[in-house]
């Protein structure tokens, strides 16, 4: 095998891996903008909330960052569900306007206030295991992505399951398909969207676990990602679970393989030119069905 | 009347350096930038009802451009500020030609998009100094930038009253309320936002030049920051949106509390716009005005709709 294409396979697994952490990302936004119609500027802020509780119980505890993972979920599903039930279901059928501004206000204030607790230190998560690697042929695959890849996809697949066989999940979809007929069959909507917003808040949290042991945290760290899972969600398609798989992963070996070209400081250039290009040529997304995206 | 009170309020804004500390000055200062980027961001965000959350984006090319022509061309500052305004609507015309064409949700996050893009590139180029910022001259006075202040405040006021009478204006108000019925009666929807979104970013880059100059150092992260924006909105929502005076009015309200808080606390001052929009938006969604008039607006509507579905 030449080096080339050797390099290529490499640039495509790394990507493959990337796009894992990508999924995670995009999954609980897909939520939140599928059932409750809201697209959550503040999602990069919980990723980020997700990331600090894996490295200060890493640095403060000693806990194993995959052991974090989990209660990092849990903290972020206790936040997300008062925030749901006291503030976002007071305006959830406001104005487009109104709703992005909350979010974008949470952002900000999340953000802000991470950084007076936490200043604006780049940090990382470094475990005795975070440079291993398995080699495989001309393949090098690190340990700690394969695994956070594994978690990744193991997290879609629990929330494609909650989504699709539980009651919770069946009462989640009928809210958001008929809210007058879910409502007409006792299914009480604000518990509903709240419990929702908290699964959505705890996949971030997971998410921004995964993220601390692979890349460097800091609290404006959200917005990218944001910008990430709505980009992953446009090529996806809106609210499907194998969609932000998909989307997550594409994004990811198109990021990467836009990194090995242009070099490494241009992934939010990238992100916006696919999201730009997907709106104008694919409205549809490239997996999803025709929706209007257009004014 | 009214015009006599408007030249009396004109006439002791401009002689306030005369009989003011610096250190007020340089708050007045702050509130007139902050009130142009709020009267700004109403001529896209008020009048043609476009959410745009990527403004900062034209703050950071006007503080740039300020910058590029000062350091690298020896331009004198009102080139450097002419050519800003004039980059920034430039920008704004080719990027509002391809946004302007997506719906609420996806224009709002594709212009946030879009600034996070202007700072990555700001921040790769050599000519910007890269990451490491930029130095620009030190000026000989800073009581200048108070009437530059107000000289961008005024220019937008006068932009934001001429729209509100003139054809265009009428154009962008019926885009606004019904896109579909603004096009059946032969409106052309695209060139009318543009020219509303190419005006407010004019705006935000003379801003942003005189930003740059008066603060001497600008990098990427410091004028490619989403607290302009969400400043700006506030204000503007604050005051009342899509009004020519409104966002005036909430910047001297909003900037005048944040002075307050900051000399209390750097803290609240630092989490204070957030804060505050959280708690206006679930309580005051329509602004400042919705606290007065109680029947009929969006409000109540919105609580009516949200007890009829249930929901709360």
């Amino acid at each position: 095998m030449s080096d080339t294409v050797a390099l290529a396979l490499q640039d495509a697994v790394n990507g493959l891996l990337l796009g894992g952490m990508y999924a995670a990302v995009a999954v609980g936004f897909s939520l939140v903008w599928g059932i409750l119609n809201i697209v959550n500027l503040a999602h990069g802020a919980l990723v980020m909330l997700g990331a600090y509780v894996t490295y200060w119980l890493f640095t403060t505890y000693h806990v194993d960052p995959f052991l974090a993972l989990p209660l990092a979920g849990c903290l972020l599903f206790c936040l997300g569900y008062p925030l749901q039930r006291l503030a976002i279901n007071r305006v959830i059928r406001a104005p487009l306007l109104i709703t992005f501004l909350f979010t974008f206000g949470l952002q900000l204030l999340i953000t802000d206030l991470a950084q007076i607790a936490w200043t604006a230190d780049l940090r990382s998560v470094t475990t005795a295991y975070s440079g291993r690697s398995l080699v495989v042929g001309p393949l090098t695959v690190p340990v700690v992505r394969l695994a956070g890849l594994a978690i990744a996809l193991g997290l879609a697949e629990l929330i494609q399951l909650l989504m699709t066989r539980s009651r919770l999940g069946s009462a989640i979809r009928a809210t958001a398909s008929d809210l007058e007929a879910a409502r007409l069959m006792g299914i009480p909507a604000a518990q509903v969207y709240s419990l929702t917003f908290a699964i959505a808040a705890a996949t971030a949290g997971i998410a921004g676990g995964l993220i601390s042991l692979s890349f460097p945290i800091f609290p404006a760290m959200g917005p990218t990602y944001t910008l990430i899972a709505f980009v992953v969600c446009v090529l996806g398609g809106l609210g499907s679970v194998p969609g932000a798989v998909a989307g997550g992963m594409t994004m990811g070996v198109l990021q990467t393989y836009a990194a090995a070209w242009l070099g490494p400081n241009y992934d939010d250039i990238v992100a916006f030119s696919v999201l730009i290009a997907i709106l104008l040529l694919r409205p549809g997304g490239l997996f999803g069905r025709a929706r209007r995206f257009r004014a | 009347m009214r015009a006599t009170l408007g030249v009396l309020a004109l006439a002791v804004v401009l002689a306030f350096p005369a009989f003011a500390s610096t250190y007020y000055i340089r708050v007045l200062s702050g509130v007139w930038m902050f009130a142009a980027l709020a009267s700004g961001w109403n001529l896209v965000g008020g009048y043609a009802g476009y959410p745009d959350f990527g403004a900062a984006t034209f703050l950071g090319i006007g503080a740039y451009t300020t910058g590029i022509f000062m350091t690298r061309l020896a331009a004198p500052f009102p080139v450097a500020l002419g050519a800003s305004g004039i980059l920034a609507a430039t920008i704004a015309v080719v990027m509002g030609a391809i946004l302007l064409r997506l719906r609420g949700h996806y224009f709002a996050i594709a212009t946030l998009g879009f600034m996070l893009v202007a700072q990555q590139v700001a921040a790769n180029l050599e000519i910007t100094g890269g990451g490491s910022g930029m130095n620009l001259p030190i000026a000989q006075s800073f009581t200048a930038f108070y009437y530059w202040m107000l000289g961008a405040l005024c220019l937008t006021l006068v932009i934001g009253t001429v729209f509100l009478r003139s054809r265009a204006g009428y154009a962008i108000a019926a885009i606004r309320e019904n896109q579909d019925a603004a096009r059946a009666l032969g409106i052309a929807p695209l060139p009318y936002k543009v020219l509303a979104y190419a005006s407010s970013a004019s705006v935000f880059g003379v801003v942003g030049g005189v930003y740059a100059y008066w603060f001497t150092f600008i990098d990427p992260p410091t004028v490619f920051d989403s607290d302009f924006t969400i400043q700006a909105i506030v204000m503007a929502l604050f005051g009342g949106a899509g009004t020519p005076f409104g966002p005036l009015i909430g910047a001297i309200v909003l900037k005048s509390l944040d002075t307050a808080l900051t000399s209390a606390s750097v803290f609240l001052h630092n989490v204070f716009f957030g804060a505050l929009v959280c708690v206006l938006v679930v309580f005051a969604p329509r602004g400042l005005a919705s606290l007065t008039d109680g029947k009929g607006s969006i409000r109540e509507a919105i609580r009516r709709d949200l007890r009829e579905s249930g929901i709360r």
